[in-house]
C-alpha cells in the first residue's frame, strides 16, 4: 500500500469519526422521565382533609408550571388496603408529568459541566481531520518526502486523536450520569449537600428551560432522569470503530481485529482484577457513615479520612504486621532448612523407602490445618508453645514442607548432576557439593519456593485464630478480625489495615514476578 | 548445624517456659473478660481507667495475687474456652454468657465458696435466680441489657402511621411503609443469623405467651404458640416487610441501616443510642415496647452475662485460691471501678450499689432499669440451652427461610432436644 | 545416571531427618490426636470423655445437612478448580503474547495472589452488599443501573458468588504455572508450525497443550488440595447460612466444632475429609508412579 492510499484511508476514517461524533452530540441523550413532581400522601382517603391539602399543593405546582410555559399533566393513584383490624387504609400518589429529551447540543448550550467533555471531543475530531488532511496533502509532495516518516506520523496522529475523541463520548455519558443521577437528585431529596450554584442553574436551564429559578431544588425532587438505553449501544459501536481504525493504520483488517480484541481482553481482565483493590483503597479512607451510606452518594470519599490510618496504627496493626513478618520469615527459613536436604536426598540419592517418603510427603499435603485444629492446639499446649509465635513458625513450616520439597526436588532434578559428581571426585563431600555447587545453580527455584512458603504463612488464618490468644502475639490476619467480627464490621478500618497488610506483599511480588516465572520454568512445577 | 541450633533453641525455650510456670508461687488468677466494645481492652489493659488500667490498679491493691487477665473478643471466646478446657487448662475466672454446660461437666465452683456475703447480697435477686441449677448458685451476673423496639419517628410521621403495639398493627405499619416507599425502606429488622437468631425467636414467642420452656421449666419448643410466632416471623419476611437477607444480616448491620434511615423499626438493646451517636448517625428515633400478639401479654427481653469461677484441683491451697477469687470480685464490683465500666459499655448494672451513681450520671438509666425489672431471660440454666439456641437458629429459623414448614421443624427440634 | 555418590548406607536418611522430624511432630502427631478424639466422647464444654466407638461418625454422617454439605463440597471443588484452570490458561496465553504494557499486566495479575484470602473475601462481601455495597455504588453513580440491585437475593446466588470469588483468587496461580510452562517452549516449534500453515487453533491443540500439560497437571493437583481445604471465603461471606446450605465440608466442620460446640462429630468429619483427600492422593500417586516407571 502506498503512503497516499494509506493517508487517504486515514482521512476517510477520521471523517467517519467526525460524522459519528456530530451524530452522537445531536442525538437525544437524556430522558427526564414522567414525574416532574411526585407527592405521596399516606393514610389519606379520597376527599378527606389530607387529600385536599395534597391536591392543592399539586395543583398549585402544575399551575405554576403552566404560568412559566411548561405544560404538565397530573395523575393520581390510590392504593387501598384493608388492615388487620378490618379498617380501610389508603395511600394517594400524585404525579405531575412532563417529558423532556435533551441532546448533546442542549448540554453545550446550557453550559452544563459535562458539556466541556463534548467540546473537547469535537476539538479532538477537528484536530484529527486536520492532521489527516495534512498527511494527504503531504504524501503527494516531493518536498515532504525528505522529512522521513512525516506523513506516517501525521496518519498515526490522526488515528490516535480519533480514538481519543470516541473515548470522550463515553466519558461524557458517565460524567453526566454522576452529576445528574447522583449529585443533583440526591441534593433535591435533601440527602446530599448542594452541588453548587452553577450546576443547579445549568440543570434548571436544561430541564425546565430556565423556568425553575429559585425552586429548582424543589422541582428536581422526584424528577426521574435516565439515559436513553439506545445510547449504550454506542459503546460497542465505538469499540468496533476503534478496531477498524487500528486496522486502517496497520493495513490488515484481521490483524487489527485480533490486536483490538486482545487489548480489550487485557483491559477487561485488569479492570476486574483491580476493582476490589481500588474499592479497598477508596473505602479505607471513608468515614464510618460514608462507608455504609445507603444512598450511594459518592463514588470517592468527600473528605479523605487519612486519620483512619493513624487510628488503626493506634489499635496495634503495626505490631500485628511485625508479628506476621517474623512468623512468615521464620517459617520460610525453617521450611527451607529442612526442605532443601530432603529434596536433595530425593533428587540425588537412591535408597530404600524413597517412594514411601514421597508418599508421606504428598499425604501430609492433604491436610488442611482446619481439619487438624483440635490436634494441633492440644500438641501446642503439650509443648508449651500455645500462644507463641514460635509455635506458629513450626506449624507453618511443617505444613509447607511437602510443597517445598516437591518444588525443590523438581528444581534439583532439572539440573545436571555432573558438576556435583566432579566436585565429589575432587574430594568434596555431599554437603559441600550441595552448598557450593547445586544451591547457586538452583537459585531461581529456591526463590520461587521461598515466595510460596512465605505467602502461605503470611495468609495463614485458621490456626492462628485458635493458637494465639494474647493480643501482642497476633499475626495480621487475626488482628484484622477486631474490625470484622461477623456481627459488627467497621469497613473503613478493616480496609485501612488490609491495605497495610497487602501493599508490602504486592510490591514484593511485583519485584520478583520475573523470577517467579523463571523459577517455575526451571523445572519446579514440572514435577 | 543451623537446624540443630534451631532445635536446641526451641528446646531451651520450651524448658524455660516450663520452668517459668513451675517457679510461680502465691496465687495466680487466669481471668478471661469478653470484649464488649471498642474500649474494653483499653479499660482492662491499657490506659482507660483515668490513665491507669484495671489490672495495674488491682495488682497495686493486691500485691500477693498475680492477675493474668485476657480480653477476648466475643467471636473467639467460646472457641478459646472450650479448647482450654479440652486441654485441661481452664481459666480461673471466666466472663461469658452461658454456664450450664460447665456445671454439667462439674467444672465450676459454687458461688458461695468464694463470694463474700456482703457482695452476694448486693446482686439483684432476680438475676441470681437465673444462675441457679439444682438449688446451687453457680455464677454471678456481671451486667445486663434490655431490648426494646426503636422506630424512626420521621418515617412514621411521613407515612402517617402510629407505633404498632400488636402484631396486626405491626403488619399494617410495615405494609404502609412498603407502599409509601415502594420498598426502599424496610419495615422491621429481623436477625436470623447465628449471632442473635435466638433473640428474634424470643421476641415473638414470648410476645405470643409461648417461649422456650413451659411453666415447669421443661422444653416446649413445638408449642402451638411458638409455631404461630415463627409463622408470623416468616410471614413478615415473605411479605417483604423485613430486611432482605435475614440469615446474613446481623443486628449491628440492622442498626446501621436503622441509623441511615433505611429501616423503620428495629429491636435493639439499650446501647443503641450511643452506638448510633458514635457512628455519626443523626436519626430521630423513639423507643416502644416490643409488639405482642393480640390477646397475649408483652414482655421485654433481657440479656445477661455472667462471671464464674472454675475448679482447680491442682491448686495447692484451695482456701487461698477461693479468697483470691473473692477479692477479685470485690474489686470488680467496687462501685469506684464498676460504675465507670458499666457506664462506659452503656450496659445496665447487676448490683444495687451501682444504681445510685448510674442514675445520677444519666437519668435515662432509670427508665431502662424499670424495663429490666420485668424482663425475661433466656433459660441459660438448662444444660441443653446451647443446643436449643443453635437448633432454633439453624434448624428452625434458617431452614424455614429456605421454604420449609415451621411446625415439622419445631417438632423435629423438640424431639432432638428432649429425646421423645 | 542422576545420582551422586553415597558413602554410607544411612546417609540419605540423615538428610531426610529434619524434614521427617518436623512433619512427624507437627503434622503426624496432631493427626493421631484427631483420630483418637474422633472415637471419643467430647462434652459441649470441651471435656474429653471415654471412647465411644463410631458414635461420632454416625452422628456426623446422619445429620440432615450432611448430604447437601458434601454436594456443595463437590460443586465447590469442581467448579473452582475447573473454571479457574480454564480461565487461568486463557490468561496465560494472553500474557504470553507480545503487547504494549505486558509487564504492567503481569504485575496486576499478581494482585489476587498476594493479598490475604480473609482480606479479599471481606472486600468482596463489601462489594456485593445490597444496601451500601461498592458494586451498586459504582454502577448507580455511572448510571448503568438506576435502582440498586440485590446481588445476594438467595443462598444459591450467595454460593455462586463464593465460587466466583474462589475462582478469582485461584486464577493467578494457574496463570503463572502455565506461563512458566509456555516460556519453556522453544519458539522454533511455532515458527515451524507457521511455515507448515497451521492456524492458531491447530497450534494450540497440537503444540501448546501437550507442552504445557505437565505444568497444568501440577497446578490442578495442588489446586484441588488448596480449594478443598479453603476456608476463609465461605466463612467470611455467609458462614454457611442459611442452615448450612452454603457450607463446604471444611467450613461445616469448623462451625460444628467452634460455633455449635459439637467437637465429637466435627473431629469425625475431619477424619472423613482426610480420607477423601487420601483417596485422591492415592489415585494421583498411582498415576505419577506409573509415569515415573515409564520414564525409567
Amino acid at each position: 500500500m502506498n503512503p497516499m492510499q494509506a493517508n487517504l484511508r486515514a482521512l476517510a476514517a477520521a471523517l467517519l469519526c467526525a460524522v459519528l461524533s456530530v451524530v452522537i452530540v445531536s442525538l437525544p441523550v437524556y430522558h427526564f422521565e414522567a414525574n416532574v413532581y411526585t407527592k405521596r400522601s399516606g393514610n389519606t382517603f379520597v376527599g378527606d382533609e389530607r387529600y385536599q391539602a395534597a391536591r392543592q399543593e399539586v395543583d398549585a405546582l402544575a399551575a405554576d408550571y403552566s404560568a412559566r410555559g411548561i405544560e404538565t399533566e397530573t395523575t393520581e393513584e390510590v392504593i387501598e388496603r384493608t388492615n388487620s383490624k378490618g379498617e380501610k387504609t389508603s395511600l394517594v400518589v400524585f404525579r405531575v408529568n412532563k417529558e423532556i429529551r435533551c441532546s448533546g447540543w442542549d448540554f453545550l448550550r446550557t453550559g452544563f459541566p459535562s458539556g466541556k467533555v463534548l467540546i473537547g471531543m469535537l476539538a479532538l475530531e477537528a484536530a484529527a481531520l486536520l492532521l489527516a488532511a495534512l498527511g494527504c496533502l503531504g504524501s503527494g509532495n516531493t518536498l515532504w518526502r525528505d522529512v522521513k516518516g512525516a506523513s506516517r506520523a501525521l496518519r498515526n496522529g490522526a488515528i490516535a486523536l480519533s480514538v481519543a475523541a470516541l473515548a470522550a463520548a463515553v466519558v461524557f455519558i458517565l460524567y453526566t450520569n454522576v452529576i445528574i443521577n447522583r449529585q443533583i437528585s440526591l441534593y433535591a431529596t435533601g440527602i446530599a449537600p448542594s452541588p453548587g450554584e452553577k450546576v443547579l442553574s445549568a440543570a434548571d436551564a436544561l430541564i425546565y428551560q430556565g423556568a425553575g429559578g429559585q425552586d429548582t431544588a424543589q422541582l428536581l425532587k422526584s424528577t426521574v432522569s435516565s439515559v436513553i438505553p439506545l445510547w449504550w449501544l454506542q459503546i460497542p459501536a465505538l469499540l468496533g470503530l476503534t478496531v477498524c481504525l487500528i486496522a486502517v493504520r496497520d493495513g490488515h483488517v484481521a490483524h487489527g481485529l485480533q490486536r483490538g480484541l486482545m487489548y480489550l481482553a487485557v483491559i477487561v481482565m485488569c479492570v476486574v482484577i483491580l476493582y476490589p483493590f481500588v474499592i479497598m483503597f477508596i473505602s479505607a479512607f471513608r468515614t464510618d457513615a460514608d462507608a455504609t451510606d445507603v444512598n450511594f452518594q459518592y463514588m470517592v470519599p468527600v473528605t479523605w479520612m487519612w486519620e483512619n490510618l493513624s487510628y488503626i496504627l493506634g489499635r496495634g496493626v503495626l505490631k500485628y504486621l511485625l508479628n506476621s513478618l517474623i512468623l512468615s520469615a521464620g517459617a520460610t527459613c525453617l521450611a527451607l532448612l529442612c526442605g532443601i536436604p530432603a529434596a536433595y536426598a530425593m533428587a540425588r540419592m537412591r535408597f530404600k523407602g524413597r517412594k514411601l517418603f514421597m508418599g508421606f510427603v504428598i499425604m501430609s499435603q492433604m491436610f488442611s490445618p482446619v481439619v487438624l485444629l483440635v490436634g494441633i492446639s492440644r500438641l501446642m499446649i503439650n509443648l508449651r508453645l500455645n500462644d507463641t509465635l514460635l509455635g506458629l513458625v513450626f506449624v507453618n513450616a511443617a505444613f509447607n514442607q511437602a510443597f517445598a520439597i516437591w518444588l525443590l526436588r523438581g528444581t534439583f532434578v532439572s539440573i545436571s548432576p555432573e558438576m556435583e559428581q566432579a566436585a565429589c571426585i575432587d574430594g568434596c563431600n555431599s554437603v559441600t557439593a550441595l552448598i557450593r555447587v547445586l544451591l547457586p545453580m538452583a537459585a531461581p527455584g529456591i526463590v520461587t519456593t521461598l515466595i510460596f512458603v512465605f505467602i502461605n504463612s503470611w495468609n495463614e488464618y485458621t490456626i492462628s485464630t485458635v493458637l494465639i490468644n494474647s493480643d501482642s502475639n497476633r499475626p495480621i490476619t487475626v488482628g484484622l478480625t477486631q474490625f470484622a467480627a461477623f456481627s459488627m464490621i467497621q469497613w473503613n478500618y478493616l480496609f485501612a489495615s488490609s491495605l497495610l497488610a497487602t501493599i508490602p506483599v504486592v510490591i514484593l511480588f511485583m519485584f520478583i514476578e520475573k523470577h517467579l516465572v523463571s523459577g517455575l520454568t526451571s523445572g519446579g512445577v514440572k514435577g | 548445624m543451623k537446624k540443630l541450633l534451631a532445635l536446641l533453641m526451641a528446646l531451651c525455650l520450651c524448658l524455660s517456659c516450663m520452668a517459668f510456670a513451675a517457679a510461680e508461687d502465691g496465687v495466680t488468677l487466669d481471668v478471661i473478660i469478653c470484649e464488649y466494645g471498642n474500649n474494653t481492652r483499653n479499660w482492662f489493659l491499657g490506659t482507660g481507667m483515668n490513665g491507669s488500667n484495671f489490672v495495674d490498679l488491682f495488682q497495686a491493691a493486691n500485691p500477693d495475687i498475680k492477675l493474668n487477665l485476657e480480653v477476648v473478643s466475643w467471636s473467639d471466646v467460646h472457641k478459646e474456652v472450650s479448647t482450654r478446657i479440652s486441654n485441661g487448662n481452664a481459666p480461673d475466672i471466666l466472663n461469658i454468657d452461658t454456664f450450664s454446660e460447665f456445671v454439667a461437666d462439674n467444672l465450676l465452683l459454687p458461688v458461695k465458696d468464694y463470694c463474700p456475703d456482703d457482695l452476694f447480697e448486693d446482686f439483684f435477686p432476680a438475676f441470681i435466680q437465673e444462675s441457679i441449677i439444682d438449688g446451687t448458685v453457680w455464677a454471678v451476673p456481671d451486667l445486663a441489657s434490655a431490648r426494646a423496639l426503636y422506630y424512626n419517628k420521621a418515617i412514621f410521621d411521613e407515612v402517617g402511621i402510629e407505633v404498632p403495639a400488636t402484631w396486626g398493627e405491626l403488619k399494617d405499619a410495615c405494609q404502609a411503609i412498603k407502599d409509601f416507599y415502594a420498598g426502599d425502606v424496610y419495615g422491621i429488622g429481623l436477625d436470623l443469623t447465628e449471632d442473635e437468631g435466638q433473640a428474634t425467636f424470643a421476641y415473638f414467642a414470648w410476645g405470643n405467651n409461648g417461649g422456650f420452656t413451659d411453666e415447669n421449666g421443661a422444653w416446649a419448643l413445638n408449642s402451638d404458640k411458638n409455631v404461630e410466632a415463627m409463622e408470623f416471623v416468616m410471614d413478615l419476611i415473605n411479605s417483604g416487610y423485613a430486611n432482605p437477607s435475614p440469615s446474613t444480616q446481623t443486628r449491628y448491620e440492622l442498626q446501621d441501616l436503622f441509623g441511615a434511615g433505611k429501616l423503620a423499626m428495629v429491636i435493639a438493646p439499650n446501647q443503641l443510642p450511643q452506638y448510633l451517636a458514635e457512628k455519626g448517625f443523626t436519626v430521630d428515633f423513639v423507643t416502644a415496647d416490643i409488639p405482642h400478639n393480640e390477646g397475649a401479654t408483652g414482655s421485654s427481653v433481657g440479656v445477661m452475662d455472667r462471671v464464674m469461677a472454675f475448679k482447680d484441683d491442682a491448686a495447692p491451697d484451695q482456701a487461698a485460691r477461693n479468697d483470691a477469687i473473692g477479692r477479685f470480685l470485690k474489686f470488680f464490683y467496687d462501685p469506684q471501678n464498676y460504675v465507670g465500666w458499666v457506664s462506659m459499655e452503656t450496659f445496665l448494672p447487676a448490683v444495687n450499689s451501682a444504681v445510685g451513681a448510674l442514675v445520677e450520671s444519666d437519668p435515662s438509666f432509670q427508665a431502662w432499669l424499670n424495663v429490666l425489672a420485668n424482663c425475661r431471660f433466656y433459660p441459660a440454666a438448662n444444660a441443653q440451652w446451647a443446643d436449643v439456641r443453635n437448633g432454633v437458629v439453624v434448624d428452625v429459623e434458617q431452614r424455614a427461610l429456605t421454604g420449609e414448614e415451621v411446625r415439622p421443624l419445631l417438632d423435629t427440634l423438640q424431639t432432638k432436644i428432649t429425646g421423645k | 545416571m542422576n545420582q551422586i555418590l553415597v558413602r554410607h548406607k544411612w546417609e540419605p536418611y540423615l538428610w531426610l531427618l529434619p524434614s521427617v522430624l518436623l512433619m512427624g511432630v507437627f503434622v503426624v502427631y496432631p493427626v493421631c490426636i484427631v483420630f483418637k478424639l474422633s472415637f471419643s466422647e467430647i462434652s459441649r464444654s470441651g471435656v474429653v470423655g471415654s471412647l465411644n466407638g463410631l458414635d461420632n461418625y454416625i452422628t456426623a454422617v446422619t445429620a440432615p445437612e450432611f448430604g447437601s454439605v458434601m454436594l456443595n463440597t463437590l460443586i465447590w471443588v469442581v467448579s473452582v478448580v475447573g473454571i479457574s484452570t480454564l480461565l487461568g490458561f486463557v490468561a496465560a496465553l494472553l500474557l504470553n503474547a507480545e503487547f504494549f504494557g505486558r509487564k504492567v499486566a503481569r504485575s496486576i495479575m499478581v494482585f489476587p495472589w498476594a493479598a490475604t484470602l480473609v482480606v479479599q473475601a471481606s472486600v468482596w462481601k463489601y462489594i456485593i452488599n445490597y444496601e451500601y455495597g461498592a458494586l451498586n455504588n459504582t454502577l448507580l453513580n455511572l448510571g448503568v443501573i438506576s435502582q440498586s440491585v440485590n446481588w445476594r437475593a438467595t443462598y444459591v446466588i450467595d454460593f455462586i458468588w463464593e465460587c466466583g470469588i474462589g475462582i478469582f483468587v485461584t486464577i493467578p496461580f494457574v496463570t503463572f504455572c502455565v506461563l512458566a510452562g509456555l516460556q519453556s517452549i522453544d519458539v522454533s516449534y511455532y515458527e515451524a508450525a507457521t511455515v507448515d500453515g497451521a492456524d492458531f487453533w491447530k497450534k494450540l491443540k497440537h503444540l501448546t497443550l501437550p507442552l504445557v500439560r505437565p505444568s497444568l497437571t501440577v497446578s490442578t493437583v495442588l489446586n484441588i488440595i488448596y480449594v478443598f481445604n479453603s476456608f476463609p471465603i465461605i466463612y467470611t461471606i455467609t458462614r454457611g447460612a442459611p442452615a448450612h446450605k452454603t457450607d463446604t465440608l471444611v467450613t461445616y466442620l469448623y462451625m460444628l466444632a467452634f460455633s455449635e460446640q459439637r467437637k465429637g462429630p466435627a473431629t469425625a468429619l475431619s477424619v472423613v475429609g482426610f480420607l477423601i483427600l487420601c483417596v485422591c492422593a492415592g489415585i494421583y500417586m498411582m498415576v505419577t508412579m506409573r509415569k515415573e516407571g515409564e520414564e525409567a
